[in-house]
């Protein structure tokens, strides 16, 4: 299977004064094109440390991750944001849906933070403000919330909440979507419907997913579960 | 419009659940507002003030005096008149003798008052100070019937008319026909037993007309005679000791004087040349130090109003940091953060700016036009009306609020309170205060200087920017991963 992400003997150490706490002791894995990978273990053992660095939400101690063969650790601070917004997707355990913006809005704006970083006349922000609302549409649509496109988060149910933000993971058809207890604050009836969402992107998008969860029947409907032990991969 | 305009214009604009950001904001914008608002009044009087004293002094007075060191006569005045009036930017040119006299009243001792007295030439002062024009009687100084008539009622000897400035008048009690005696100068007498003694030379005068010119350092203190009169009196026939200029433009005057000085006189004769301007540099130079300070303190509200912005964005920083973490997360730069939150602030410093100034040149506006304006109690009326329709609609708040109702209460409000500024606003009278006398106007003069709002305008803009910088710079310093698990 052709390999996406590649981390080799990665290391992230956080300090408090002089002392050091080791979280992650030489992470080597290898995440494959359109698999849907959890990454499980107990708690505070680093999983969402490791997924916050493959997110390039944070640096490594020590240790790389390469893309396709790009090593994004070298890449600056803006090279790194605009990575982020091409090619990774995050959903998060509490949604993280901007209260002020309807969910068409909140959908659509990793595509408009895209759309802003060229000089632009105005003729074609207004085109490129029509793709992403265009785009976004589709993808709630395709998530089953078509009726709710101008409702406000606030207006949303817990699980109509998290599959806007699976709808906003997608927009930049990012090459992996990174989720962190996408079922951790949802029940049982509504995390199913949730992860019906993800296997369907998945199979008609080949959508490559990480998730990080304590859920077993996640890891049951994953291609691939590995277990963190000792800031380490235990497959 | 941009992502971070995006952004920022819906924090603003949002009034779900932070509406107390929002009411903090208001204040802010109102902050500024105030500020721009009186510092576009404050320096609108004090510009009214300077012009309505300038106005006046150059409505009777010359912009140019021209003597000779120790304010010593000189002759061949016509000569160098003509060569002055030669010079381009001259209008006209005359000559005066200018001295000081003493008042002498009959039943007193000694000498109770002392005046200016200006010995002029009518037909060529006019044309430099317009003096006819401000004199009520006669401006006849050797043939007033009064003068006859007096010499014949008091049977001493009238060497001629005088005008007075009319609070001069007022003060010694003298009216038209009234005689006045001054001591000219003193003269001395060798007399007969060898010690010199002072001889006192009097003169009698018929008051023929009264000079009103409404500045009070000229009609408390001054005295017209003619020219002739005054020669003779100091033995000084043909001789003059000042010329007066008026020149097309007054600011000219400083540039011009000394040309002025070459022209009419020669390098030995050592002569001084006086402006308007320097004349009365003390009153200007207070003026120019009143309003330095007024712009300092002006400057200071804005910073405070800026200081109010400044923690309006802290606190939106604060409640936004989760927004700011999944922003980050969807790929926006520390540089797309920070300019969401300058946006937000300047456009506060914006709007606080533009209503500041509608509302400063509406009161400047107000204060300065005389339109007889409905009751204030229609004014108070309408309040009362409103407040009352709001505390209903407030009331029946339980039945969903229409958005355009909103929008069309805040309208009307802002109409209401525009009429009430029109109805209570108007030009205020100095007469009525008693103040007329100081500031010698009538009316509280208002000048817009439209160069110095544009510069209040850029300096609140300026300020108000700066004060987004930190709460910005904070905001984009915001680690992703604990802003997105900050509660």
């Amino acid at each position: 299977m052709e390999n996406l992400i590649r981390i080799d003997n990665l290391h992230k150490s956080f300090y408090d004064g002089d002392a050091e706490l080791k979280v992650l002791k030489g992470v080597n894995l290898d995440i494959h094109k359109s698999e849907i990978l959890t990454i499980m273990g107990a708690s505070g053992v680093g999983k969402s440390t490791l997924l916050h660095l493959i997110g390039t939400l944070d640096r490594p101690t020590d240790g790389n991750i390469f893309y396709e063969d790009q090593d994004i650790t070298a890449f600056s601070d803006i090279e790194l944001a605009r990575f982020r917004n091409d090619a990774i997707g995050f959903v998060f355990q509490f949604h993280q849906l901007l209260p002020e913006f309807t969910a068409l809005e909140n959908v659509a704006m990793a595509r408009i933070i895209r759309q802003s970083k060229k000089n632009k006349t105005d003729n074609e922000t207004t085109l490129d403000r029509k793709d992403a609302y265009e785009t976004a549409e589709h993808l709630l649509d395709s998530v089953g919330l078509s009726e709710r496109l101008s409702h406000f988060p606030s207006q949303l149910s817990g699980g109509e909440r998290q599959r806007v933000a699976i709808a906003r993971a997608l927009i930049n058809q990012p090459k992996v979507v990174l989720a962190d207890e996408p079922t951790g604050n949802i029940d049982d009836k509504t995390s199913e419907a949730v992860l019906d969402v993800l296997n369907d992107v998945n199979e008609r998008l080949n959508q490559t997913f990480i998730i990080v969860t304590h859920d077993s029947r996640i890891s049951e409907r994953a291609k691939r579960t590995v277990h963190i032990v000792d800031g380490r991969i235990a497959e | 419009m941009k992502f971070e305009w995006f952004v920022a214009t819906r924090y603003l604009l949002s009034r779900r659940k932070q509406s107390f950001i929002s009411i903090i904001s208001i204040i802010s914008i109102v902050g500024v507002g105030l500020g721009v608002a009186t510092v576009i009044l404050v320096i609108a009087v004090l510009d009214g003030v300077e012009h309505g004293l300038r106005d006046r002094f150059l409505a009777n007075e010359a912009h140019i005096a021209l003597r000779l060191v120790g304010n010593s006569f000189f002759g061949n005045y016509q000569d160098r008149i003509e060569r002055i009036t030669d010079v381009e930017g001259v209008v006209a040119a005359s000559p005066v003798v200018y001295s000081q006299m003493g008042v002498f009243q009959t039943g007193n001792e000694g000498i109770t008052d002392t005046i200016y007295v200006k010995g002029i030439d009518i037909s060529q002062e006019d044309k430099v100070t317009g003096f006819s024009q401000f004199v009520n009687g006669s401006i006849d100084f050797q043939s007033s019937p009064l003068i006859a008539e007096a010499e014949l009622r008091e049977g001493e000897t009238i060497t001629g008319g005088i005008v007075l400035g009319s609070r001069l008048a007022q003060r010694h009690g003298l009216t038209r026909g009234d005689v006045l005696r001054l001591v000219v100068k003193l003269v001395e007498d060798p007399g007969s037993s060898g010690s010199p003694m002072l001889l006192v030379d009097f003169s009698n005068f018929v008051v023929i007309g009264v000079y009103e010119s409404e500045l009070a350092v000229y009609d408390n203190r001054i005295g017209f005679i003619d020219y002739k009169t005054a020669q003779k009196l100091y033995n000084q026939v043909g001789n003059v000791n000042v010329i007066l200029v008026r020149l097309e433009d007054a600011e000219m005057a400083p540039t011009l004087s000394p040309i002025l000085e070459e022209a009419a006189f020669s390098f030995l004769e050592m002569p001084i040349s006086t402006t308007w301007l320097e004349t009365h540099s003390a009153l200007f130079a207070a003026l120019k130090m009143e309003k330095v300070a007024t712009v300092i303190i002006e400057a200071l509200i804005i910073l405070v109003a800026a200081f109010n912005i400044a923690s309006t964005l802290i606190m939106t920083v604060m409640e936004k940091t989760r927004d700011v973490g999944t922003l980050r997360t969807l790929g926006a730069t520390r540089g797309n953060i920070m300019r969401i939150f300058i946006i937000q602030g300047t456009v506060i410093g914006m709007l606080g700016t533009i209503a500041g100034t509608v509302l400063g040149l509406g009161l400047c506006w107000l204060l300065s036009t005389n339109i007889i304006r409905p009751s204030p109690w229609i004014a108070i009326a309408t309040i009362v009306i409103l407040i009352l329709c709001q505390i209903i609609i407030a009331f029946r708040r339980l039945i969903p609020f229409p958005k355009a109702l909103k929008i069309s209460m805040a309208i009307f409000w802002t109409i209401t309170v525009c009429f009430v500024l029109y109805c209570l606003v108007k030009p205020i009278s100095l007469k009525e205060l008693g103040f007329s006398e100081i500031y010698q106007m009538n009316q509280l003069p208002i000048k817009v200087n439209w160069f110095f709002v544009g510069f209040i305008n850029l300096l609140s803009l300026f300020i108000c920017w700066l004060a987004t910088i930190y709460p910005a710079l904070q905001a984009s310093k915001l680690n992703p991963i604990e802003a997105l698990q900050y509660e």
